[in-house]
């Protein structure tokens, strides 16, 4: 089933717990890897958002790689990056216009969100449930006013 | 001029026999490589001068005929008068108006210009009675030499067409299979895969288009057969293209032609041509509803260019780099479609087989090895030149009967057969019957056909560098193994013949040889130790000679011989003096000359030049 | 699916998959020094043989390079048998040999207990084992800037005419893939250099981070309808730039509601 991350900005206490499980959850060889998700201060009312890729229909980071190492896992959903095809070039990180294509220095690995195979774990550890995680119900589109 | 039927070929055929049979007196002047290099062309020329001048009743220019390789290079440029089979050989441009004169017009035969066996000391005046022929059986070579070079006419005048049009007409393409497949014939250009399975798999395949191909890059030195045949009979060629085309189910082929083969390009691409014109290319072929075109393409120049998969690779473009796949070219072959390659040779079979039947051929030859194979038969045999024998003939027949035994008298070493990559049997293996199988037990192997045969001045790891040097140069450079390994081999056995070699290089070089055999990605890597393994398999002592005793028994390898005067012989006539480009001999007329061992560069110039056989190497 | 045995263990697969991408994902460590997912296998450096043998084969056996044999049901394979070791300690000590100076081939050598060439080693060698990955990158990026010249033991890598690349974009992937890290290249100022040839990086106009070149983001813009501005700014001010948006959207919905 399709899942989507839904992030609701006001609950959001820029706690940074999601990013902590999130690069724990993507460890290389034991080592904790990069977060693939960042809480950003809003600049409006102290309000903080968490920044995560948004796995869009039409996606740059998937455009801009040349040898395809970015797919859609249809299963999930998520724009997925597959390290071992992946070629090391940074057009994805630059092309990206959310910043969620990231290059993890320590491990010399370009790294993006995956929804963690479908069962977000930085969903599961938001203390406020800034971050949710829902499936997709493929519903018509309401015309936003 | 189209023919639609083969009643019209039959018809076409009997004309063309007419015309061709028109001169009671026919003259043909080979015209392959190795006469053209004596001066073929200058002596054919001469004879139509001369003929248009004398005017001679029933004997025009038509007469005349530029064949392609006779076979007996050794003894071009050659002239043969048919149908005595008068055979002239090293003929000079100031034989021609002689021979005009006499033979043609006075049917008197010019003593001077005819072989004289080397056994019995006689004249021979037929060729057909010269043993370097009379033990030959030519299939693929069959009108090599018999008709001018590029002449459709003549083509079908001895036969040609005949099978393409039985095929068509009364066979189905799966008959045509099962006829080759009767044959046993096998691939002509080094691995011996028999031909009807390759068609079979082929035809069964489900992808297309189909291509069949044609493997024309012969790159082993001093190989000419394929060339001979693409030169002197290239319709042989393209008749049993569109016979493998027609029995797998392609409409596209390709001749890949070596690119120092330039007359073979022209005269293949006339050949087209004129196939075009009559209809046996293109569109309905012979008015039935099969469809066939070939191209020619232009070798990348390099050895490997002749493995299948560089060769297709080649073809569509690109590199010629050999592909690993672990897929067969025969279901994933040019542009990844279903591809029959084959050997010139091979298809030069093809008509014949279709003639006069697969039985015919498979009474030829050995049990797992039918028909008759073409070597090039080379070195230090007396005899060179184009042969074709049946399969099963021994090394001996070839070499002594065939080839007239080894020059100067001296005594046999060892023949390399197989290319580069083959291998070398020695003496005790003369009389193995060659054919494929047998030859790769022994450590050979049959590869496209050339056959060097060695006296006792060979030495046998400088061979092996020789060849490995070849390969060295001709890897294609993509696999470590072959890259790296064969390079490292190189350097050991040069580390050998200067005598800096150990006993343990010789296990090292067995280890290494093993590892390359297994693992390279293609057959030139596969089979590029073979130099060496052939020889230290059947010639272990020589290398120990050079490792343990620092001594080259052949006298060949520079560092581990040095020239000296035998003083019993020496006359002083100085002639060494003057050959010797160190300055390195001194002496005065008739005293015994000096070698001053430091100034030798050991040239073998002064060996050379000494009539008095005074010149020692030690 | 194909089922097959490896070391023992029965393991299954995709049809059509390779043998390293099953041994790979069983955590089987084989080396593979030319084969990389961006590219199809090649072949080349011979590392990835295994062996290979089927129980109708009567005790005969083959040796296979595992990045290009498709998996076959009922295949039996040993990826480090004795004689798979000695084949790849060969091949390793051939590398070294060629390149004695290399660390990623020292170590892997030495892996397999080679510590030092039994060759000649080869007088000013580089580093490059010529797998090919550079230039079969590069070609797959689209831009065939680089590639092998000449053949056998002389061949090397090189932009044509060994002048700076035309084609090339200054993407570096080359230089990542490289497994004995031998392209060279510097990042200075705004200009980044690889293969002879200058480039501008193109500096974040927020905070002036660097992530690629004007030409890589120029070549991606015509040829995949990147916006050209997305290239503006880095992946750190993009995001930046999100939360911002986001606490402007929320903003203006509380007003809205209120
Ligand atoms: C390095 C190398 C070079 C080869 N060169 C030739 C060649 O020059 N001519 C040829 O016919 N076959 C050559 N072969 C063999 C071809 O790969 C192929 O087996 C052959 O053309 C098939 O035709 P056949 O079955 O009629 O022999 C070569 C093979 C290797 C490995
Ligand atoms: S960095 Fe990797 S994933 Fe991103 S575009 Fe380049 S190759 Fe594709
Ligand atoms: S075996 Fe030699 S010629 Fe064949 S692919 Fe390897 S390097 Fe090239
Ligand atoms: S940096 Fe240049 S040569 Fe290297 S992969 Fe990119 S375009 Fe090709
Ligand atoms: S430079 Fe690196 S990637 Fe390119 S062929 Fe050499 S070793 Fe392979
Ligand atoms: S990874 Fe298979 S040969 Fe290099």
């Amino acid at each position: 089933m399709k899942q989507r991350l839904i992030v609701t900005p006001d609950l959001c206490t820029g706690c940074r717990t999601c990013e902590l499980a999130c690069a724990f959850a993507h460890s290389v060889k034991g080592k904790p890897g990069r977060s693939r998700i960042y809480p950003l201060p809003t600049g409006k009312h102290e309000m903080w958002t968490p920044v995560v890729c948004l796995h869009c229909d039409d996606p740059a980071c998937a455009k801009s790689c040349l040898v395809d190492a970015i797919t859609r896992n249809e299963e999930t959903g998520a724009m997925e990056l597959d390290n071992d095809k992946c070629v090391k070039c940074m057009a994805c990180v630059a092309a990206c216009p959310f910043g969620c294509s990231l290059h993890d220095a320590q491990h010399d690995l370009v790294v993006k969100c995956d929804l963690c195979g479908g069962d977000p774990v930085c969903a599961h550890f938001c203390p406020t449930k800034a971050l949710t995680c829902r499936p997709v119900i493929p519903t018509r589109r309401k015309a936003v006013v | 001029m189209r023919i639609e039927t083969p009643q019209q070929l039959t018809r076409l055929r009997k004309d063309c026999l007419a015309r061709f049979n028109r001169h009671p007196q026919k003259i043909h002047v080979c015209c392959g490589p190795g006469c053209l290099a004596n001066g073929a062309q200058k002596v054919s020329d001469e004879l139509k001068k001369v003929i248009k001048k004398k005017r001679l009743k029933g004997f025009s220019v038509d007469a005349l005929k530029e064949t392609g390789c006779h076979g007996f290079c050794e003894q071009g440029p050659l002239v043969v008068v048919e149908p005595a089979g008068t055979f002239y050989t090293r003929v000079k441009v100031k034989d021609v108006e002689e021979i005009i004169d006499k033979t043609i017009r006075r049917k008197e035969v010019l003593e001077r210009l005819l072989f004289t066996d080397p056994q019995t000391g006689e004249k021979i005046e037929n060729y057909r009675d010269i043993p370097f022929y009379a033990r030959q059986q030519r299939i693929a070579l069959r009108n090599i030499g018999q008709i001018s070079q590029c002449d459709i006419d003549e083509y079908i005048a001895v036969d040609g067409y005949q099978a393409l049009a039985k095929a068509l007409k009364k066979m189905s393409p799966q008959d045509v299979i099962d006829e080759v497949t009767t044959s046993g014939l096998r691939g002509r250009g080094g691995a011996g895969f028999p031909a009807g399975r390759k068609w079979s798999t082929c035809a069964r395949a489900d992808d297309s288009p189909h291509y069949v191909i044609c493997n024309g890059d012969e790159g082993d030195p001093g190989a000419f057969m394929d060339r001979a045949i693409m030169e002197g009979d290239p319709h042989s060629v393209i008749e049993g293209m569109i016979i493998a085309a027609y029995a797998v189910g392609a409409h596209e082929g390709y001749i890949y032609v070596r690119e120092e083969y330039p007359l073979a390009v022209v005269n293949l691409q006339k050949a087209i041509e004129q196939a075009h014109e009559y209809g046996l290319l293109g569109d309905g072929i012979l008015s039935s509803d099969f469809s066939f075109d070939v191209h020619v393409s232009r070798g990348g120049g390099a050895f490997v260019c002749g493995e299948s998969s560089a060769l297709m690779k080649s073809i569509a473009g690109e590199v010629g780099e050999p592909r690993a796949k672990y897929v067969r070219s025969v279901l994933k072959g040019l542009h990844d479609k279903p591809t029959v390659l084959n050997n010139v040779e091979s298809y030069a079979n093809v008509p014949v087989i279709i003639d006069k039947g697969g039985k015919w051929f498979s009474a030829i030859g050995t049990k797992k090895s039918t028909g008759a194979k073409a070597f090039s038969l080379v070195g230090k045999v007396r005899n060179t030149g184009l042969i074709e024998v049946p399969m099963g003939t021994t090394l001996r027949e070839i070499i002594y009967d065939i080839g007239g035994g080894i020059q100067n008298d001296r005594p046999f070493k060892a023949v390399q057969t197989g290319g580069p990559s083959g291998g070398c049997l020695p003496e005790s293996k003369l009389d193995l019957p060659v054919d494929f199988d047998t030859l790769t037990e022994a450590g050979s192997m049959m590869g496209s056909g050339g056959m060097i045969v060695l006296d006792d001045h060979t030495c046998v790891v400088d061979l092996a560098k020789y060849f490995l040097a070849f390969l060295v140069d001709e890897s294609c450079g993509k696999c470590v193994p072959c890259r790296e390994g064969l390079y490292q081999l190189y350097g050991l056995a040069v580390a050998i013949s200067e005598g800096r070699g150990t006993e343990a290089d010789l296990d090292k070089m067995e280890k290494l040889s093993d590892t390359i055999v297994i693992s390279s990605l293609c057959g030139l890597g596969k089979s590029g130790p073979n130099p060496f393994l052939s020889t230290i398999r059947y010639f272990r002592d020589e290398y120990l000679a050079h490792i343990r005793d620092k001594k080259c028994p052949a006298g060949v390898c520079r560092e581990l011989i040095r020239y000296e005067v035998d003083p019993q012989k020496c006359d002083g006539c100085m002639a060494c003096i003057t050959a010797c480009a160190q300055n390195a001999i001194t002496g005065k007329k008739k005293e015994v000359h000096t070698i001053d061992q430091d100034a030798c560069d050991k040239c073998g110039a002064c060996l050379a030049v000494c009539k008095r056989d005074a010149i020692l190497v030690l | 699916m194909v089922s097959l045995t490896i070391n023992g263990r029965v393991v299954q697969a995709n049809k059509g998959e390779m043998l390293l991408s099953v041994t790979r994902r069983e955590g089987i460590d084989i080396p593979a020094l030319c084969h990389h997912d961006a590219v199809e296998p090649f072949g080349a450096c011979r590392l990835c043989m295994v062996e290979i043998t089927k129980a109708e084969w009567d005790g005969w056996t083959n040796y296979v390079a595992a990045c290009l044999y498709p998996v076959e049901d009922g295949l039996i394979v040993q990826t480090h048998s004795s004689k798979v070791n000695e084949l790849r300690r060969t091949v390793l000590d051939l590398l070294l040999a060629r390149c004695p100076n290399s660390p990623e081939i020292r170590q892997l050598a030495a892996e397999y207990g080679v510590t030092q060439t039994a060759y000649e080693e080869i007088p000013d060698a580089d580093n490059c084992i010529l797998c090919g990955l550079c230039t079969r990158v590069c070609e797959r990026l689209g831009f065939k800037a680089i590639s092998t010249v000449g053949r056998g033991h002389d061949k090397v890598v090189a932009p044509p005419l060994k002048e700076a690349p035309p084609d090339c974009v200054g993407c570096l992937s080359c230089a990542q893939v490289c497994p004995t890290n031998v392209i060279q290249y510097e990042d200075e100022g705004n200009k980044r250099t690889i293969w002879n040839k200058s480039f501008e990086l193109i500096a974040c106009k927020e905070c002036g981070k660097q992530t690629i070149t004007r030409d890589f983001a120029e070549a991606l813009s015509s040829q995949r309808n990147i916006p050209e501005d997305y290239f503006e700014l880095c992946d750190e001010c993009h995001r930046r730039e999100l939360s911002v948006k986001m606490g402007s959207i929320v903003s203006w919905s509380r007003e809205a509601a209120s």
